[in-house]
């Protein structure tokens, strides 16, 4: 059994991220935490897997958290995570350059188990997980998706007593998160405790027998599942989407002149069987319009916008902007046009505060500029995305969802044609949708244009006018999204069609 | 030839030392020539990950070691034939000598060196040393270019820009290598601490090692 007690943790900030929070966890328990990012989840989960204040910093850490009756700090490092799976929000904070087998072997190898044992476990979770694929590539050249079942499997190896899984769909295609739940579901019997924090609860309703809300660094007491589905008014609170909503569709656009154009692209990248990633591919965004990209983990959806920013080489075909050939231009110049913003912020930041990121985004260059009108500028946006307070902070040092909003607010303050957003992880609480939401509007009114890239196909179905989905390493379907669901493409994906509640 | 990045890490480690010593041991600049471009060819044929940024560092080694070298004991009053031949054996060694090792860097990933360290039962701490120093470096060599990347997709004009700017621009990709450096480093130890890592209890591998290290797990007959 798994006992937190009266909970508190602060790292430093006026307001702890998580006050007072308790839970318990019996055998056969599943418990789902949902919340807006920030609420805390991912603090309370780190505090209840022994990360925090084990591993962790932390400045005040006080309650009880109690594993089979005997408080973790009683334990060893090594004992504590013998009993424990562990799969973090963000990867990057527990992967390093291994391979795909070495990563899932690497409990059991440390613990020094039989080779011939270790290889049996390790090819059952492959198989299990659908991973066989990715024998022997390097963990980190995999997709997003692809990472995160890795890290999956790999924290399955030793059958935890008790997993933690913190936000586990981020990045997954819908039938890898059909795969992780029939995973979990088949599992249910061997792992005796499941915790998970989790914005987008759908899919994981089936593994969890218990839902709490959290708010505002504030856990509330955990209800049965069936219960919380019965209506809106907890989600909202909790400031998070409600799973099953009426469909909410931003006003339709058909699109303006071509803005971007890519014709007959093929990459010069192949796969592991030598075809290229990504071969005649095909498509335009045009003016006011949003374009939702769809397709499999490693599909190659990011492969193509490194292409068309010029950061991969394409073997053959071209990229069009604003009418204008971009063949002989530098990825600087293409990047001017369209403005990029990863579904990884960390990834694309390089200067010591958010002010200099957004002023690197105006002007282009890392100079330091005694512009008063730009420094209006720039703090006028900053505002406008909720990042006002953080303009001298580092970006580095800002939770995700403060990083994706300030990639929204570096796109907004610049004059791209288009944006390309991958994967925006706003997109499940309500004051991040909204944040977005605008942001769309606001180009789009604009006469710019934009590209969405993602797994959540509510999103899509709810902001964008038209879909294409990417399979094979082509475009397979090109047209309105209301008539992408029902294609022969978004068939072949063997995906679950976004799911909506019938408007009351 | 790409085969050869599967050789057992201390194998690569052996023949890049008796390279090395071969090398300076040579006894004019021809031979040591020969050892060197031996090495240079050696990088090709297995195509090497990151060989056209060590071309370029070399060539730029050569070129500073030729001047310097030539100069300083020109001045010293050698002739200018007995200079540039020390000049170029020195040049020679060093080329041979990095790129040896240049290849097992590059060809050793952190999980084949585990593999070989844990298969040669050593002890745990030598283990994530040895995994460490040879795999973090070309880490953050590709943390680097990854770095000069998100410039570019940020609207950085780095290329074709004159040198000065593209110097200003790497210098400008140090504080966020810096960063990465520091995430990186914690990455590994909270991986190392909930995967269960002890440098006191040695560890096993699921790889077969030998003169080769396993890369790639073969699944089991499925039964039809």
């Amino acid at each position: 059994m798994l006992e937190v007690d009266s909970l508190t943790v602060s790292f430093g900030s006026a307001t702890p991220a998580v006050e007072g929070a308790s839970l318990t966890l019996a055998e056969g328990d599943g418990l789902l935490v949902c919340g807006a990012t920030g609420a805390g989840k991912s603090t309370l989960l780190a505090a209840a897997a022994g990360l925090v204040p084990r591993l962790v910093r932390q400045a005040a850490f006080s309650g009880s958290v109690r594993l089979d009756d005997r408080p973790l700090a009683d334990r060893t490092t090594a004992e504590l995570f013998a009993q424990m799976g562990i799969v973090l929000q963000n990867l990057d904070d527990q992967l390093w350059d291994l391979g795909v087998e070495d990563l899932i072997a690497f409990p059991l190898e440390n613990r020094g188990g039989e080779r011939e044992a270790i290889r049996a476990r390790v090819s059952e979770l492959l198989l299990a997980l659908g991973l066989d694929g990715l024998r022997g590539r390097r963990v980190l050249t995999l997709s997003g998706g692809e990472r995160r079942m890795v890290a999956l499997a790999a924290s399955l190896a030793l059958v935890p007593r008790l997993l933690v899984l913190d936000e586990p769909t981020t990045g997954l295609d819908p039938a890898a998160r059909l795969r992780l739940v029939e995973t979990l579901s088949r599992l249910r019997n061997a792992i005796p405790m499941l915790l998970i924090a989790e914005q987008d609860a759908a899919p994981l309703l089936g593994v969890a027998s218990r839902i709490a809300f959290m708010h505002d660094a504030v856990l509330a007491d955990g209800v049965a599942t069936a219960g919380a589905m019965q209506g809106d008014r907890a989600w909202l609170e909790a400031g998070v989407l409600p799973p099953r909503r009426p469909r909410h569709r931003r006003a339709a656009c058909t699109g303006g002149r071509t803005l971007l154009g890519v014709a007959g692209l093929r990459t010069a990248r192949a796969r592991g069987d030598g075809a290229p990633v990504l071969r005649d591919v095909a498509f335009e965004v045009g003016a006011g319009e949003v374009v939702g990209l769809i397709g499999r983990n490693g599909a190659g959806k990011t492969t193509l916008v490194q292409t068309m920013l010029g950061l991969i080489k394409a073997a053959a075909g071209g990229v069009a902007l604003a009418g204008e050939d971009a063949a002989g231009w530098t990825p600087a110049r293409r990047a001017r046009r369209i403005g990029y913003v990863p579904q990884n912020m960390r990834r694309v930041l390089f200067n010591l505060t958010v002010r200099e990121e957004l002023l690197s985004a105006l002007t282009g260059s890392t100079r330091a500029t005694a512009d008063a009108a730009l420094a209006e500028r720039v703090q006028a946006v900053l505002a406008r995305y909720g990042l006002g307070a953080t303009g001298e902070a580092s970006p580095f040092g800002l939770s995700t969802r403060q990083q994706a909003l300030l990639g929204l607010a570096c796109v907004d303050c610049t004059s791209a044609d288009v944006a390309v957003l991958d994967e925006p992880l706003l997109a499940r609480d309500l004051e991040g949708r909204r944040m977005l939401e605008g942001f769309l509007d606001r180009l789009t009114a604009g006469g710019r244009g934009a590209m969405l890239i993602s797994h959540d196909l509510e999103l899509i179905d709810d902001v964008t006018d038209r879909t294409l989905i990417l399979d094979d390493g082509r475009i397979v379907f090109d047209g309105p999204t209301a008539q992408a669901w029902d294609s022969a493409a978004f068939a072949g994906l063997g995906w679950p069609a976004p799911h909506f509640a019938e408007a009351a | 030839m790409r085969r050869a990045h599967e050789v057992n890490f201390f194998v690569k480690l052996l023949l890049a030392s008796l390279i090395m010593v071969a090398a300076w041991l040579a006894p004019s600049w021809i031979i040591g020539w020969a050892i060197a471009l031996a090495v240079v060819a050696l990088l090709g044929a297995t195509r090497v990950p990151g060989l056209r940024g060590y071309l370029k560092g070399g060539l730029l080694l050569v070129a500073l070691v030729m001047g310097t070298w030539t100069v300083n004991l020109t001045l010293q009053g050698l002739p200018l034939d007995a200079a540039l031949a020390t000049a170029a054996r020195m040049a020679a060694r060093l080329i041979a000598t990095t790129g040896a090792f240049f290849f097992v860097m590059e060809t050793s990933t952190p999980g084949s060196i585990l593999a070989a360290c844990s298969a040669a039962r050593l002890p745990s701490m030598a283990t994530l040393v040895l995994s460490l120093v040879f795999g973090v470096i070309p880490m953050l060599r590709e943390e680097f270019e990854r770095i000069g990347d998100a410039q570019r997709a940020r609207g950085m004009e780095i290329d074709g820009v004159p040198l000065p700017t593209r110097l200003r621009f790497a210098l400008a990709r140090g504080v966020p290598l810096l960063v990465q450096a520091v995430r990186m480093a914690h990455a590994i130890s909270i991986s190392l601490a909930i995967y269960g890592y002890d440098t006191r209890h040695k560890r096993s591998t699921w790889r077969h090692v030998g003169l080769m290290v396993e890369a790639r797990l073969p699944l089991p007959e499925r039964s039809p």
